[in-house]
């Protein structure tokens, strides 16, 4: 198992800026008031309009692992910020902030990762703006 | 003494900016005119409530009065994502929301037009330049009919043929104010530079249907050469749209 250590914890600990996703409404599809924080292994990474997707392997206390898709920015915006599509791979840890989705799947949106050295990207549409944003 | 000091600094610093004002002359094209060819960030401005969204909205407070029946400005939503998201389905922003977007905007011009080519759905204006009239018997679009002149070193852009569609993003920051425009909407876009950096940009609205009176805001647009190379990105919305209607499917 590639897992080191995976935490979930939901509605806490969430400091990270909320500048959201750029094509849709965010208010549609995820729920600003249930924030997300998540650590796990990186699966896929789809680096494709109108939003990038990345899944993460997380696994609970109990072990079960669950594959969670989280939403961020547009390609073009994240670049234009120097994230490139290299900076965030299959098989690395990553803590990842974010809000989930309304319909209560394992869907989330993305704002921000943090690496296993401890540094940290914005990958929503812009990094800017303050918590609660949502575009 | 100290305060003559800064004094002398505050006056020098003023002059410095008040000579650099004064020395520039904007880039032109042969024919003379300004030239506008670059890219900029997206229209930006401080006045007004800020969006809880990454695109630039309009300031509320500059809104005249609706007209009586004018109240669809505020359109309520139904609950139907088709009708209250429609970028969702990668419908478009249209004009003028799209222009505001939180993208890159490249602009091209030659004597004969200007091309605003904005990140943001692949949205791409070509404005005639030439001094021909706007086309008859269009159907209302969602960006509409442009057509631009030159009033000194000021272009002036009218927007006609414009369906009736969201005026901006306000709805992330209040979701009980949908702003929609008419199909009656005309807009007119003033840009000219305002330094070497920035270009003063301004939308006037005038929608009869639903205010008394036109009304405008002014913005700016910030000149990136960083990012020339780079260029605006490939936006295709439906590659990967895999949320519409805030039903997700893996």
């Amino acid at each position: 198992m590639k897992f080191r250590w995976i935490a979930v914890s939901v509605g806490a600990l969430f400091a990270a800026a909320l500048p959201l996703a750029a094509h849709h409404s965010f208010a549609a599809e995820y729920d600003d008031t249930k924030p997300i924080k998540v650590t796990g292994v990186v699966t896929k990474v789809e680096w494709q309009n109108p939003h990038i997707w990345f899944y993460v392997d997380v696994k609970d206390a109990d072990g079960k692992v669950t594959n969670w898709a989280f939403s961020g920015g547009a390609p073009g915006q994240l670049m234009r910020r120097g994230v490139t599509r290299d900076v965030i791979q299959p098989g690395m840890t990553v803590v990842v902030q974010g809000m989930l989705a309304k319909d209560g799947s394992h869907n989330a949106f993305g704002s921000s990762v943090t690496f296993a050295d401890g540094h940290m990207v914005f990958t929503a549409s812009s990094e800017d703006k303050g918590s609660g944003d949502k575009k | 003494m100290r305060t003559p000091r800064l004094t002398a600094l505050a006056l020098f610093a003023g002059l410095a900016t008040l000579t650099a004002q004064n020395t520039f002359s904007p880039p032109r094209t042969p024919d003379g005119k300004p030239d506008f060819s670059g890219i900029y960030e997206w229209p930006k401005t401080n006045e007004g409530e800020k969006c809880r969204c990454s695109a630039t909205i309009f300031n509320k407070a500059r809104f005249p009065p609706l007209k009586p029946g004018g109240e669809p400005l505020y359109e309520p939503r139904t609950g139907d994502p088709r009708h209250d998201e429609p970028r969702d389905f990668c419908l478009p922003a249209g004009f003028p929301s799209g222009m505001l977007s939180a993208n890159a905007v490249r602009l091209v011009q030659n004597k004969n037009f200007l091309v605003v080519a904005h990140e943001f759905q692949g949205m791409t204006r070509l404005i005639p330049l030439d001094g021909r009239p706007h086309r008859k018997g269009l159907e209302p679009g969602f960006y509409g009919d442009p057509v631009g002149h030159w009033e000194g070193d000021t272009l002036v852009v009218e927007t006609t043929g414009v369906k009736r569609w969201g005026l901006d993003d306000y709805f992330y920051t209040n979701p009980n104010e949908y702003r929609m425009h008419s199909d009656a909407l005309v807009t007119t876009e003033h840009i000219s530079w305002k330094d070497a950096k920035t270009l003063a940009y301004r939308i006037t609205i005038d929608d009869p249907k639903i205010f008394t009176r036109s009304w405008y805001q002014d913005f700016t647009m910030t000149l990136h050469p960083d990012w020339d190379q780079m260029g605006i990105f490939e936006y295709v919305c439906e590659e990967n749209n895999r949320c519409p209607g805030g039903k997700c499917a893996k």
